[in-house]
């Protein structure tokens, strides 16, 4: 009680500090939400790619998915007979739309934009660490499913106001959407799923080179084997190259999962070894890496940032707490006169600079909480929030402020406890 | 068990070192002993070193040489960080300025000796009252010293000084700040708590105050005047 009325007499500094700890708390409380929504998504991208061996044609690029060609069914087969592999899952995967001419960057979005993935339903999900996806109503793409069925990813949902039973048109084709996916905070909530040969379609239609193979391949299909040996050597060779086109053949990318007790390392190893002509193939362990040191380097940015705010904060306390204490220079000789220990003393003002610390944590981090209810609220129907709000995070948060406090009071409070008690009591 | 002699004090010397040639001798070989249910005053000039002598026998600065006992134990050299503990159950103090914290309420100014004599929390509110009802304030518990008359304020002061029940209790010019009327008030209060026991050693340059207590030691330029 004596600290809140200590705090009371001199109101507008103690309002000043508070201040200056809060916006110092927000900051950290806002980065930090922003970190955690950060870490949620790209632990699951972690998760994702540490649980599988992730295979793309060579000459992609992983990231942007540009460039490179396509997978033969042929290769993948190949792979699958390598000792120790489980399962090859081919996949396609392609924007849901072409963007906008006008605005060909699709202007700025959060986590990975809306995409069509489409997977082989035989071969199922080989991913270690993604067996299942939770369903938030219906169900998932199966091998008994049709070939315009999908299942949406929460946000795509959200975004186009989908649910079980509707038809949701995709590149000029219409789909049934058969199931929503919970929430899961990463990739998936963008992402339609459909079964392979749909996504292959659509693949094959969005491409114009692909296309025109295609075309070439149903033309040359009409001709038959007695027509073709008519051909002269030239256009008997074009025909058999057009008839050689395999829709099957046109996967971006594919999962490669390994055996129980195998390394998934050597499997890597070998895939590099036999096949380093043909794919690109990204490691679990050195995924898992770099995605580490990007995350770090991340985090280290946003609480960075946030920490330099509270420094300041941090200082705004010190100098409260001296000017305080010089203030008070009588009370602590009149206190030491009757008995106070200089411990007693210095944990009194290093108890008082806890409290007025927490007390601007609370309001910063009710600001906090504030602001990124409202932005969350405004992203909420589309599903993109970009805040993680976690109750244990902000009751750190406010336990942070306390010590925080607690170690800016410490130097003026020590400070307050060596005061000598004939030079204080001469201040009487 | 409570010594006879609650303060003896031998060959006191203090001085403090204004400049690098220039030194204040403010006691020179001082010689005090209080008895159990004294109830004596120190009395002497501005300067003559009644603040300095009785700011030692309060443990609150230390001589430079001579030998100090409180109540039987050897202080001479007791260390900063353990004369607190000597000044919470031995020392009750009683300023001219009251001295008591403008935050805390007349009761809760009592209770904060209790608290730094050791006392449990029930112990300190239960003797707070007994000593607030003793000094004629129990209808003020709840008042801030800013509430209160100057008078008011130097009773809360003294039943502060009894909380610990001290072998001793120092006041530096009690009435200082009391007009003629309320100074007879309090002269009378610490009288009739000597007839009770308590031993008090009162400075004061008032004549009418040291004419009320048992006996009167006389300071002269840092020394005992013979």
């Amino acid at each position: 009680m004596e600290i809140l009325r200590n705090m009371w007499r001199r109101k507008f500094r103690t309002f000043l500090t508070v201040m200056g700890i809060s916006v110092g708390i927000l900051a950290f409380t806002v980065m930090g939400s922003l970190a955690l929504k950060l870490n949620k998504m790209i632990d699951g991208g972690k998760k994702y790619m540490t649980g599988q061996i992730t295979i793309s044609p060579k000459g992609s690029n992983f990231m942007t998915g540009s460039g490179g060609g396509t997978l033969p069914i042929d290769l993948l087969n190949k792979i699958k007979n390598i000792e120790g592999v489980s399962a090859v899952a081919p996949g396609v995967e392609l924007a849901l739309k072409d963007p906008d001419p006008d605005n060909p960057t699709g202007g700025t979005s959060f986590g990975p934009p809306p995409t069509i993935e489409g997977y082989d339903t035989e071969a199922g999900i080989v991913n270690r660490n993604w067996t299942t996806l939770e369903m938030k109503e219906g169900k998932m793409i199966d091998k008994n499913s049709k070939e315009n069925d999908i299942a949406v990813g929460t946000t795509i949902a959200l975004e186009n106001k989908l649910k079980v039973g509707d038809q949701f048109e995709i590149r000029g084709k219409k789909f049934n959407v058969v199931g929503v996916l919970d929430k899961t905070m990463t990739g998936p909530d963008t992402y339609v799923f459909m079964p392979i040969e749909s996504a292959q379609k659509l693949y094959v239609e969005a491409n114009p080179f692909l296309k025109s193979l295609k075309e070439k391949s149903d033309q040359a299909a009409t001709i038959s084997d007695k027509e073709i040996s008519a051909l002269s050597p030239d256009a008997k060779t074009q025909i058999m190259q057009s008839k050689s086109f395999k829709i099957e053949d046109i996967n971006t990318a594919a999962s490669v999962g390994w055996k129980d007790g195998t390394d998934p390392e050597i499997i890597v190893q070998k895939l590099k070894d036999q096949f380093k002509n043909d794919v690109i193939v990204l490691s679990p362990k050195k995924m898992g890496e770099e995605i580490d040191k990007a995350s770090a380097q991340m985090n280290a940015i946003i609480f960075g940032a946030a920490i330099l705010a509270l420094i300041v904060g941090l200082f705004s306390i010190v100098n409260t707490m001296i000017m305080s204490i010089s203030e008070r220079t009588k009370e602590i000789g009149i206190k030491k006169a009757i008995g106070a220990s200089g411990s007693s003393i210095a944990r009194e003002y290093t108890f008082e600079a806890g409290v007025i610390s927490l007390l601007g944590g609370l309001v910063g981090m009710g600001l906090g909480v504030l602001i990124i209810t409202i932005v969350n609220g405004r992203m909420a129907s589309s599903g993109a929030e970009i805040f993680l709000l976690q109750a244990n995070f902000l009751v750190g948060v406010v336990v942070f402020s306390f010590v925080i406090g607690i170690i800016a009071g410490i130097l003026p409070a020590l400070r307050a406890s060596k005061l000598r008690v004939v030079e204080a009591i001469r201040e009487l | 068990m409570r010594s006879e002699i609650v303060v003896s004090a031998k060959g006191i010397t203090k001085s403090y070192k204004m400049s690098k040639n220039n030194s204040v001798h403010a006691l020179r070989g001082v010689d005090i002993q209080v008895k159990k249910g004294d109830f004596s005053a120190i009395i002497g000039s501005s300067g003559c070193g009644k603040s300095t002598l009785m700011h030692i026998l309060g443990l609150l600065d230390k001589p430079d040489s001579g030998e100090l006992y409180i109540d039987g134990e050897d202080v001479s050299k007791i260390k900063d960080k353990n004369a607190y503990k000597m000044r919470a159950k031995k020392i009750g103090f009683i300023f001219q300025g009251f001295n008591l914290i403008p935050t805390l309420t007349a009761m809760e100014n009592v209770v904060l000796a209790g608290k730094y004599g050791g006392l449990k929390l029930s112990e300190r509110k239960k003797r707070a009252f007994k000593l607030m009802n003793m000094v004629g304030l129990a209808d003020r518990l709840n008042h801030k010293p800013s509430e209160l008359s100057g008078g008011q304020q130097q009773r809360v002061a003294i039943a502060r000084a009894l909380m610990n029940d001290p072998a001793i209790i120092l006041a530096d010019e009690p009435t200082g700040e009391l007009d003629s009327k309320t100074s007879l008030e309090i002269i009378d209060m610490l009288k009739e708590l000597n007839n009770k026991g308590k031993t008090f050693l009162i400075v004061t340059h008032n004549m009418e105050v040291a004419n009320a207590c048992k006996k009167i030691i006389r300071l002269k330029d840092g020394k005992n005047e013979s």
